[in-house]
């Protein structure tokens, strides 16, 4: 032990002592302030984030996808709550010692079981996992089967809510609304087309937690309501120029075509003239959107994805042509003979001998000879310039996904037999919306007419292609295609006056056109005096036992869909008094579908 | 010393009303969190009968209701009567 001899003494040492002290001490102020700078200046964003991970919970607020409403504001699509409901396996237990309880528990176990729409082994079988915290026991349920769920309040079955599209009017409007997938994101048709418009802004929650541990894992709680709110910004509601009336005719229409015939498909599209708007697009078969196979041949929207040669609804472009460069005129005489055409070593053909007939009558009875013969006269650079004024070999503007501009080969590698076929539609594609949206020139005083889909969509300017003098000669020779001796006498609709153009096209298979597949199509427009709608149908590869011309096929078609398209318009039958003359059953018969 | 005993007292003042802010606004924000959650929940009511609507509201539905119940149905050709004015 030291002895200390003098308080002088006593406090030398204690200096030595609090000289040590005092090092240490300042080297543990110095580390800290180092560590604090550190801490402060280097690595603050990390722990700030680190921070907020701890006490923070931010959830996310899910905005309403818009809703996809028809012109009228009829429902076509809507996100609607559904809930999958979530067992906690190692909290759920319906073992208990105790009679009376056991007794409750299998009640509640039954119940559950019901409404799950699982059997009780079933149920048994997806909780035995005591380890699984989070199984799915079903997903997609209504808001009052969870209600009645949660209602049984059971320890370890919790509930989480989705939103998830339906679409009220399934398979007609299923290729123009299209679908969302598994994710919410569009996957197909105005879905896919709008989806950052209906999307919305999510917005955010901020939750205080604490930082519980059960079992040595971390399971915070909310113990503050939250730091901060964003609300989220729901997403637009689109409407389209369809009307669900119209699209709904459309397809039955179709369907019941496709199905008499025994056809491959069909597809169909109106048009409002006088707008461009699309009422009706529709294809048979369709699809369920609200299924889960969406998947499929039957899943695209042919009338603007698949092309076709249009056959003879090109046939009056073509002699439009010839009237607006005064080749032409109605009355012209054109000998079609009683026998094929031999031209540059080809042989073209009509379904009936015509032999000398007007020009008028080549589209009356849609006489390839004559058609071919009339465009003879026409130079190939005036022809295809004319069926690019008419929209052929290019988009719509309709701008839907998937849309293809058809096929035109350049007119300066046609040879002589190329112009010919193409001035019966064969030697080009085009799709269905294209041969209507065609049609808008005959309906709209020679102006082509924009096409849209969405209403509001700035209204584009439409294009002049043929004078008024030549589309009024057109319309009152396509209306004599419906007439008796016409192709289309299957079109007419009662009361009014309509015109069109019927086309037959024989299917290529590898380059070869088939003998016994066809395509058969019109495109028409109505009434007459007054041209409000257009509308192209086609049906493709009936079977043949009942017809296979454009004008059996698809003259019907038109018929039933014009006849409610004039009633819900409000149109004036035109061609009334000209009708009660006729016996009115003999319509009744001839249109029949 | 007075100095101090009033910026004391403004210090307790200043301080009393930060809590009282503070707290204000948690409830406020609790209440438009209550509100939120109201108007999430009548948006999906909304949403079903919307849906109920849509369903109720089909032509084919309106048709059948209207030759079973009313006993309407379309007039064939030689029942309509043409009037030319």
């Amino acid at each position: 032990m030291i002895k200390i001899k003098s308080r002088k003494e006593y406090f030398e040492l204690s200096r030595v002592r609090r000289r040590i002290v005092l090092i240490v001490m300042l080297a543990l102020f110095t580390i800290l302030f180092a560590q604090a700078i550190k801490l402060a200046a280097f690595e603050k964003d990390k722990l700030q984030k680190e921070s907020r991970q701890r006490q923070h919970r931010e959830l996310d607020l899910i905005p309403y996808r818009g809703k996809i409403l028809d012109r009228n504001g009829a429902l076509l699509a809507e996100s609607t709550p559904v809930y999958t409901i979530i067992a906690d396996a190692a909290i759920v237990n319906f073992k208990n010692k105790d009679s009376i309880i056991q007794a409750k528990l299998n009640g509640q176990k039954k119940k559950l079981a019901t409404l799950l729409k699982l059997s009780t082994k079933d149920l048994d079988k997806r909780i035995k996992n005591k380890k699984r915290r989070s199984i799915r026991l079903r997903k997609d349920i209504a808001p009052d089967i969870k209600v009645k769920i949660m209602e049984l309040k059971i320890s370890g079955i919790s509930s989480n809510k989705i939103y998830k599209r339906f679409y009220p009017e399934n398979d007609p409007v299923a290729h123009v609304v299209g679908f969302t997938g598994g994710d919410g994101k569009g996957q197909e048709g105005i879905e896919f087309l709008m989806n950052t418009v209906l999307t919305g802004e999510k917005g955010k929650k901020i939750n205080l937690i604490d930082n519980k541990y059960t079992n040595g894992k971390r399971t915070p709680r909310v113990v503050g309501e939250f730091q901060s709110i964003t609300l989220p910004k729901d997403g637009k509601d689109i409407k389209l120029t369809i009307d669900l009336r119209l699209q709904n005719e459309a397809y039955n229409a179709l369907k019941k075509a496709v199905e008499k015939h025994e056809a491959l498909s069909g597809s169909a599209v109106l048009l409002d003239a006088k707008t461009g708007e699309v009422l009706a697009m529709t294809n048979y078969p369709s699809f369920n959107p609200n299924g889960y196979n969406k998947v499929g041949p039957f899943i695209k929207n042919r009338a603007v994805t698949d092309v076709f040669e249009p056959g003879s609804t090109m046939k009056p472009i073509s002699f439009a042509v010839a009237l607006e460069k005064n080749i032409v005129t109605p009355n012209t005489s054109i000998d079609t003979g009683k026998s094929p055409y031999s031209y540059q070593g080809k042989f073209i053909r009509d379904t009936h001998p015509h032999g000398v007939i007007t020009a008028k009558e080549v589209i009356k009875v849609s006489s390839n000879i004559g058609s071919a013969k009339i465009s003879e006269k026409i130079s190939s650079n005036n022809l295809a310039a004319m069926y690019k004024k008419f929209g052929y070999g290019k988009k719509t503007g309709i701008n839907f996904p998937g849309e293809v501009s058809g096929f035109m080969r350049n007119y300066t590698r046609w040879k002589k037999i190329d112009h010919s076929r193409a001035s019966f539609g064969y030697g080009l594609n085009s799709t269905l919306i294209q041969t209507a949206q065609a049609y808008t020139v005959f309906a709209n005083a020679g102006k082509l007419k924009p096409i849209t889909l969405i209403k509001g969509d700035n209204p584009k300017i439409s294009k002049r292609v043929l004078s008024p003098k030549t589309t009024k000669t057109m319309l009152a020779i396509l209306e004599s295609v419906t007439d008796d001796g016409g192709t289309a006498t299957k079109a007419k609709v009662y009361g009014y006056r309509v015109a069109g153009k019927t086309g037959t096209t024989k299917k290529l298979e590898n380059g070869i056109y088939s003998t016994d597949k066809y395509i058969g199509s019109f495109v028409g427009l109505g009434p007459v005096s007054n041209p409000r709608f257009v509308m192209a149908i086609m049906i493709d590869e009936p079977l043949g036992k009942k017809g296979y011309t454009g004008g059996t096929l698809a003259g019907p078609v038109f018929s039933r869909v014009m006849a409610k398209a004039f009633e819900w318009y409000s149109l004036d039958a035109d061609g009334l008094e000209l009708e009660i003359q006729n016996e009115k059953e003999a319509y009744a018969d001839k249109t029949k579908l | 010393m007075k100095l101090n005993l009033i910026l004391f007292i403004v210090l307790i003042i200043c301080a009393l009303t930060t809590v009282n802010f503070k707290h204000l606004t948690r409830s406020n924000f609790a209440k438009l969190d209550e509100e939120n959650k109201k108007t999430l929940e009548l948006k999906d009511q909304q949403t079903m009968l919307r849906i109920e609507e849509s369903s109720e509201s089909r032509i084919e539905i309106i048709e059948k209701v209207a030759k079973q119940k009313l006993n309407m149905y379309i007039p064939s050709l030689k029942e309509k009567k043409v009037i030319i004015r």
